[in-house]
């Protein structure tokens, strides 16, 4: 399902900060698995997520989704991808301010022309889906740093996709959050969707069904 | 055209969410137009009622040159004039300026039945005997005027006079501080008997080229200056045009201190308009549909901003007679005139102070807003 191909991602290039966040990183991700990538701060591999999730482009190298290499794609043919294959979990929960919780779980579907009514219904269905029911109008600063992650989660699933990346996903919350955080993406996985997550959590190598461990920008 | 839908409800939810900027740049908006559309519909307005006065007017101006100006112009050819063919009416007036205490006013002296029709007695009679006086609105508020009150002017000599009426003229910013009197008191005031500043000559139509032949046959080597209606139009724009062009600079100047106001005003929150953007394309927002979201929220609020402007031009004008700015367009009058201002709103000068105030509202969101939406989102969310 996903590809990449001698893939490379430096920062500051040809000049004396170069950085080499992805260093020649090929590997293959069949569908409906579950990939945890391992490895310390600074090891490349929010970068790589962030490269496969079309949020970034590489160097260089290629990336396949289904087939396509997305590495040619416009910006417009990047955000259709984006918007119809992949949900995101990002580390700091990257929610809308001053949005409601149920506000932020709808925005991916405003540009979809989805009426307010069944954007609310599906908001509602998925905040309770993460046992969030009792806190659609609140806003972000009003939950909790696990509270938002599971705003996050939901808004991740909103666009029914197949393929969910979630970068260090429970390193901002609570222990308990954590395990409901893994029992959902859990459960999602027997659900057919294709789950990348990057992370030093080794929790969930436990329900990996590939683990690449990463240093230096390489898969070691 | 449900995704449009969306998007313009987002915007509107957006500036309601985001008050503060809205309130700022709205106002900003406002202190901007309100002035501008003020302007225009005071000078539009006073455009209007001069052409209309000059419309009504006569065909013909006749005077005197003396040092390429208008000079008094000898009674002795009135009679001459009357006679060419083609002329239905020739009126001498005498037109001068004169103080009374402290103010300058506007000396007309034509005789009775030569009044133009433009101009009626609000209250009392015309004059009728020497010394008589009709008074302009403005003036005999100035002074409490009332009927039979007396009061003594200075031009050549000193010269009493009594109030017998009150009027009030269709041009009602060169009536209100006019005082109209005999042709024969205002010679006597300015000392200049058997003379006109002008003579007025209404003629009929298709006649004013031979009429300025015949002019020329009478004054054969005298300097005598013949101005028509075209003429006067262009002196009246003229006129126009640099009082405009002093309010203009003025505003320029103005203008220039706020345009960076309204764009650094619209450009508040940048860093968290940023991230934003990052998160939207990141869930699946394009490019344009982000600028269209951004269009329409500053398409909302010029749109406020400049309807609000317009109405609270409107009040400047109708509710407080176009005080402080009036003078600007008018001489010599106070800062709030006592006479009613003339004003015409017309929808273009609106139009293009919307269609402006969305230009400088874009100007200060759409490009760092399209640099935010092209960026990839991983920088953007930063």
């Amino acid at each position: 399902m996903i590809k990449t191909s001698a893939l490379y991602k430096t920062y500051n290039g040809r000049s004396r900060h170069e950085v080499h966040a992805i260093h020649n990183v090929t590997l293959e991700i069949s569908k409906n698995s579950f990939v945890v990538f391992n490895g310390p701060s600074g090891s490349g591999k929010t970068t790589l997520l962030n490269i496969i999730g079309t949020l970034d482009r590489p160097t260089e190298g290629k990336v396949f989704i289904q087939g396509n290499d997305i590495t040619s794609f416009s910006d417009i043919a990047l955000s259709m991808l984006r918007r119809e294959k992949f949900g995101f979990i990002f580390q700091d929960f990257h929610l809308i301010p001053r949005l409601t919780s149920w506000e932020n779980v709808s925005y991916p579907l405003i540009p979809l022309g989805v009426s307010r009514k069944d954007r609310e219904e599906r908001a509602k269905a998925l905040l309770e889906k993460v046992e969030l029911g009792d806190r659609l109008d609140h806003t972000p600063e009003e939950l909790s740093g696990g509270q938002q992650q599971r705003v996050a989660i939901a808004r991740a699933l909103v666009n029914n996709p197949e393929i969910i990346i979630a970068d260090e996903p429970t390193s901002n919350i609570d222990d308990e959050t954590r395990e409901r955080v893994l029992e959902f993406l859990k459960a999602l996985r027997y659900s057919g969707t294709t789950i990348l997550v990057a992370t030093h959590d080794t929790s969930f190598e436990k329900i990996a069904d590939v683990v690449y461990k990463m240093k230096n920008g390489r898969i070691v | 055209m449900n995704k449009h839908l969306n998007l313009l409800f987002l915007a509107t939810e957006n500036l309601l969410r985001h008050r503060t900027k809205t309130i700022v740049v709205g106002l900003c908006i406002i202190a901007i137009l309100s002035p501008f559309i003020t302007a225009i519909a005071i000078s539009e307005g006073i455009r209007a009622q001069s052409l209309a006065s000059v419309n009504a007017g006569a065909d013909l101006y006749l005077t005197f040159d003396e040092f390429g100006r208008n000079a008094a112009i000898p009674l002795k050819y009135l009679d001459e004039v009357k006679k060419i063919f083609g002329v239905t009416k020739a009126i001498p007036r005498i037109i001068g300026r004169a103080f009374v205490q402290n103010k300058l006013a506007v000396i007309v002296g034509v005789n009775k039945e030569d009044l133009p029709e433009s101009i009626s007695c609000i209250s009392g009679r015309t004059f009728e005997n020497p010394n008589e006086v009709v008074v302009g609105c403005e003036l005999a508020e100035h002074f409490r005027l009332r009927i039979n009150d007396q009061f003594s002017m200075r031009g050549q000599q000193r010269k009493t006079f009594t109030v017998v009426g009150f009027f009030s003229s269709d041009s009602s910013i060169w009536g209100s501080s006019m005082i109209l009197m005999s042709f024969k008191d205002a010679g006597e005031l300015f000392g200049k008997q058997d003379v006109a500043t002008d003579i007025q000559i209404h003629t009929l139509p298709g006649h004013n080229s031979e009429i300025a032949t015949d002019l020329y046959d009478i004054f054969q080597n005298e300097p005598y200056r013949l101005q028509d209606k075209h003429t006067v139009e262009l002196y009246f724009k003229k006129g126009f045009m640099l009082k405009e062009g002093i309010f203009s600079a003025l505003y320029l100047v103005a203008l220039s201190l706020g345009v960076p106001a309204i764009m650094v005003a619209s450009g508040f929150g940048l860093s968290e308009r940023k991230k934003e953007i990052g998160i939207m394309k990141a869930t699946g927002w394009h490019t344009l549909e982000v600028l269209e979201l951004i269009s329409l929220e500053q398409l909302l609020i010029s749109l406020l901003g400049a309807t609000v402007a317009i109405l609270l031009s409107i009040l400047w004008v109708k509710g407080f007679n176009g005080a402080f700015i009036a003078q600007f367009f008018v001489a010599e009058i106070t800062l709030l005139p006592k006479f009613t201002l003339p004003a015409r709103f017309l929808p273009l000068p609106c139009m293009l102070s919307f269609f402006f105030s969305f230009i400088l509202t874009m100007a200060g969101s759409i490009y760092s807003s399209w640099r935010a939406s092209t960026e990839s989102p991983v920088v953007s969310m930063k």
